[in-house]
């Protein structure tokens, strides 16, 4: 038994050491720092106490609300369009087609695009004038958009760049359908349910745990959102998508205010954690594992 | 079970092997770019004997940028045999890792800097050597030996970076266009500039929509242009021209308040937002993403004029087509704005002096004379301007250096310039956060310029700390 641990314990040393040296130090460093004044080039760092939180919460610092603004509305919108179009495309994928391993690579393809890459794509199918997707718009007589240019269709337009990459998310949602046993839909069969009972009562409860999981890696992306905000926005237009993450990166990395940039990052840590915990608490009642009886 | 032993010696390899890799990251240095390091160390001239000392210079820049700083290093360590120049140049997120460099105490002695970013943080907190004691007392480079406003200060009497060169704006055309419409070219000489009016005017007629009508005749269709008269961007940078020109300012002259919605600023800002949206002569900042870049955009027409920087110069000549460059349209005086970058000398350098002889190498014009040819950059000696023989030598017979450059870029430059607003307004970064988000609001029509001033003035001011070219 000791001999087990100690094993096991060997094994996984290096992702152990890993996350010490590279997740933990850094966080607990990021911690304390929250609580300094703590700019990189100053030669002295006092300790300030609260200062920094009560500088975010008093809106004091009106860019903390509005990127916090910003940021929710991303989630808000970008959650539920990652999670129901990768679940269906990962049920497309799973039907017994011609082709099919083609049809999920061409799904999956993007995903390896690097994010600078397909950033930059995209910021030529969306240009109003010369673009793509407008020229296909004017193409057949409809309402064009300035896309990432206009403060109303900047979010919706950063989601949508980003639903090109959600490969990732459809290959979880078909390793989950795969992993349902077929006598199942055979019984429904049986009992002369069409597609929508097969839905309704044995795809989605089957892979709730991977709705689950794949909702909630989904939150924590979206909250954590930079790359868009950094290449195709800045901000901009009118702060509208200035991403938490980005202000966050700004005031650390522009303004060498490192203390504070603690400060926001530790914000940011609690409020993923309360998200985290609060579709957890909710998943008892949607979530189903094999063997366990609804409770 | 020697299976077992086996894997666990296998493993325990692999825990060494990670710790070496760790502790090799913490003390990398990486000397990328440094080609310089010659075998000539070992030579016998007045510098043998003395101790070899080592000097590191960051640089960004493109490669061919770098180019030149390479010869200067070479013929500088030829020179002066005891000293070996690191160079490392940093092609991306340069600030970032002078950041971490400074976070970890791995500073090189000289630093290319920008105004609008770091330098000045920095320069608060004493990093920097005060290159004004330097100035004082040499004899081969001196405030008078530079052209105007390519030093930066931290306060008066306390310089922290001198650029290799001034960078200024000016009006770039397509000549072909103006004689295909019959249509006078801008003048060169500041004192022939066109009034503001006079500007709109022409660039009215320059404009032209899809049926070949310009913005002056009825029937003209906005929605539909198929070249602009002009192109003028709507960063700081640009702006600042017109509000200099028009005698506004980013903040008041004794620092203490927000100017931008003075009326001057105002008015010269309304005047570049009415361009785009009362005029229709100037791309929005929305239909600008269509516009290539300066030197694409004037050789296929898209649009007939540009303002730009005279860094465009490069691209330009290497275009086949007939460029020249005008002096830009004046408000109420000739004016431009000179930006550029630095070099500065980090405090914790051991060499304070050697470090001051390479910036002089770095500055020289010579050392230099392939970017100065190509048009990317200008020289930062004032006898290279004033000296016919010198000024020569980078600006005649090249396809970069146009008739019109010499008045509308050299003259301006030497009497009608103006320092870049990063080199003197304090928190300049804090106050344009507050400001940019207003002016979009202008550039697109929604707003005017004086509403979203206004609007945002209060705010602005809080971010107000005072100028730099005063004393406080």
């Amino acid at each position: 038994m000791r001999k087990g641990l100690f094993y096991g314990l060997l094994f996984t040393s290096p992702a152990i050491i890993g996350f010490i040296i590279f997740t933990l130090g850094p966080m607990i460093a990021s911690m304390v720092l929250s609580f300094t004044d703590y700019s990189v080039f100053k030669d002295q760092t006092s300790f300030i106490g609260f200062d920094n939180y009560k500088t975010l919460f008093s809106g004091e610092d009106e860019f903390f609300y509005k990127s916090l603004g910003v940021t929710f509305y991303f989630v808000a919108l970008r959650v539920p369009a990652v999670i129901l179009l990768s679940f269906f495309i990962a049920l497309l994928l799973n039907m017994n087609v011609k082709g099919r391993a083609i049809f999920r690579t061409i799904i999956y393809l993007p995903s390896i695009v690097p994010a600078v890459a397909s950033a930059m794509i995209w910021m030529w199918l969306l240009n109003p004038d010369l673009g793509l997707v407008n020229s296909v718009l004017r193409w057949f007589h409809l309402p064009e958009s300035d896309w990432l240019y206009s403060e109303q269709s900047v979010i919706p337009s950063v989601v949508l760049t980003t639903l090109w990459g959600i490969g990732g998310t459809v290959i979880i949602f078909l390793a989950g359908l795969s992993g349902i046993p077929r006598q199942y839909y055979e019984a429904i069969e049986v009992d002369g349910g069409g597609w929508y009972s097969k839905l309704r009562h044995i795809t989605i409860p089957m892979v709730s745990p991977t709705i689950f999981f794949n909702t909630i890696m989904t939150i924590i992306g979206s909250i954590q959102v930079f790359n868009e905000a950094y290449i195709l926005t800045q901000g901009g237009p009118n702060n509208k998508s200035l991403f938490y993450v980005f202000y966050l990166w700004r005031t650390g990395f522009r303004d060498t205010e490192m203390g504070y940039a603690s400060a926001l990052a530790w914000v940011l840590f609690i409020i993923i954690l309360f998200f985290t915990f609060i579709v957890f608490r909710t998943s008892k009642s949607w979530v189903y594992y094999e063997g366990e009886g609804r409770t | 079970m020697t299976g077992q032993k086996k894997i666990a010696t296998v493993f325990i390899l692999m825990l060494f092997l990670i710790t070496t890799v760790l502790s090799a990251c913490s003390k990398s240095e990486s000397t990328n770019g440094n080609e310089a390091a010659g075998g000539a160390a070992s030579s016998a001239d007045g510098n043998a004997g003395k101790e070899t000392i080592t000097l590191r210079l960051t640089v960004w820049g493109a490669p061919e940028e770098v180019e030149p700083y390479k010869n200067v290093i070479q013929k500088f360590e030829a020179e002066h045999t005891n000293i070996k120049v690191e160079l490392q140049h940093i092609a991306a997120d340069y600030d970032t890792k002078l950041t971490t460099m400074v976070a970890g105490n791995d500073v090189p002695d000289i630093a290319m800097m920008e105004s609008g970013s770091i330098a000045y943080p920095l320069a608060e907190q004493g990093k920097f050597y005060n290159l004004q004691d330097f100035l004082a007392t040499d004899s081969d480079m001196n405030e008078s030996s530079l052209v105007p406003n390519i030093t930066y200060s931290l306060e008066p009497g306390n310089v922290i970076g001198i650029a290799p060169g001034p960078e200024t704006f000016a009006l770039f055309y397509n000549e072909d266009v103006f004689k295909e419409l019959g249509i006078e070219p801008p003048p060169s000489k500041a004192s022939e500039a066109w009034s503001w009016d006079q500007f709109v005017e022409v660039a009215k007629q320059l404009t032209l929509d899809k049926n070949g009508k310009n913005a002056t005749e009825d029937g003209f269709d906005p929605k539909n242009i198929k070249q602009y008269g002009l192109n003028l961007p709507t960063w700081w940078g640009s702006y600042s021209n017109f509000i200099y020109s028009n005698g506004g300012d980013f903040v008041s002259q004794d620092g203490q308040s927000f100017a931008l919605n003075q009326p001057e600023a105002v008015e010269a800002l309304q005047k570049m937002a009415d361009l785009i949206n009362v005029h229709h002569v100037s791309p929005s900042p929305v239909q600008a993403k269509n516009i290539p870049s300066t030197n694409v955009a004037l050789q296929t027409k898209k649009v007939a004029m540009a303002i730009d920087g005279q860094w465009a110069s490069s691209a330009l000549a290497q275009s086949n087509f007939n460029f020249n460059i005008g002096v830009l349209p004046v408000m109420k005086q000739p004016m431009t704005t000179v930006v550029c970058a630095m070099f500065s000398i980090f405090k914790s350098s051991k060499h304070p002096e050697e470090a001051w002889e390479l910036v002089k190498a770095l500055i020289e014009p010579e050392a230099s004379i392939d970017m100065l040819k190509a048009g990317t950059w200008m020289p930062a000696a004032r006898d290279w301007y004033t000296d016919e023989a010198l000024l020569a030598k980078w600006t005649e017979g090249l396809a970069s250096r146009p008739s019109g450059y010499k008045d509308a870029v050299i003259d301006v430059l030497l009497n009608h310039s103006h320092q870049t607003p990063t080199g003197y307004v304090k928190n300049f970064n804090k106050i344009m956060d507050v400001v940019n988000p207003a002016l979009d609001k202008v550039w697109l029509g929604k707003e005017s310029a004086q509403e979203a001033m206004d609007s945002i003035a209060a705010k602005a001011q809080e971010q107000v700390k005072g100028r730099r070219d005063i004393a406080n």
